[in-house]
């Protein structure tokens, strides 16, 4: 058994969350030049996919090691269903309360973040730590 | 107009199923190889959460595009 096994895992929420809020400022800039709306859609799309992941990643974490497994599952599942409403809720908010909205900003910001969030876990790995 | 319903009812229902039950399959996987061997625990809850992040991402763009359907579309 090596000794990484046995340690308590570092989970870079942080880090995760500093680059996923830097893309996203970087996005709404790149909108920003086709219109003013279009730059505030997509700062809007891209906070509706980071503040249900940042509680998903909170929660999910919440609970480590083999003796706290089953706790920990369960605890991935709420995570997941509570991140899928809050997603829900967030759109539906925005398309009902937000007028005007650019729905190409909105939507594929949205997207590119969520491609981006997993691939930040990819690449950036929770890391075991004594 | 009720096809958007359908459709954007569609697009949730089936997304939530596949997310059940890939973690479902997921969430088993890991408490019976927890089981097997406790020591790994830290570290196969880190592959377990790698890996549903990669399990979200198409029923949540999915939720996406349906409340568009719904909210805009049909609205």
């Amino acid at each position: 058994m090596n000794r990484s096994s046995k340690a308590i895992t570092y989970v870079p929420l942080g880090k995760w969350l500093i680059i996923e809020m830097a893309v996203l400022f970087v996005l709404s800039l790149l909108w920003l030049l086709e219109s003013r709306l279009a730059g505030y859609s997509a700062l809007i799309g891209g906070l509706i996919f980071v503040i249900p992941n940042a509680y998903f990643a909170h929660r999910a974490y919440r609970y480590q090691g083999a003796r706290h497994m089953h706790l920990a599952v369960s605890n991935i599942f709420r995570a997941e269903s509570i991140k899928l409403a809050l997603t829900a809720v967030f759109f539906a908010a925005v398309f009902t309360l937000m007028e005007p909205v650019h729905v190409p900003a909105l939507l594929f910001t949205f997207a590119v973040m969520v491609v981006l969030g997993t691939a930040l876990r990819w690449l950036i790995r929770p890391r075991p730590q004594r | 107009m009720e096809m958007v319903f359908i459709a954007a009812a569609l697009i949730i229902g089936l997304g939530a199923l596949g997310a059940g039950i890939g973690f479902g399959l997921l969430g088993g996987k890991l408490l019976e190889s927890t089981a097997r061997q406790p020591e790994m625990a830290n570290q196969l809850q880190t592959k377990a959460f790698i890996m549903a992040g990669l399990l979200d991402a198409v029923p949540m763009i999915g939720v996406g595009i349906a409340m568009y359907l719904i909210f805009v579309v049909a609205g």
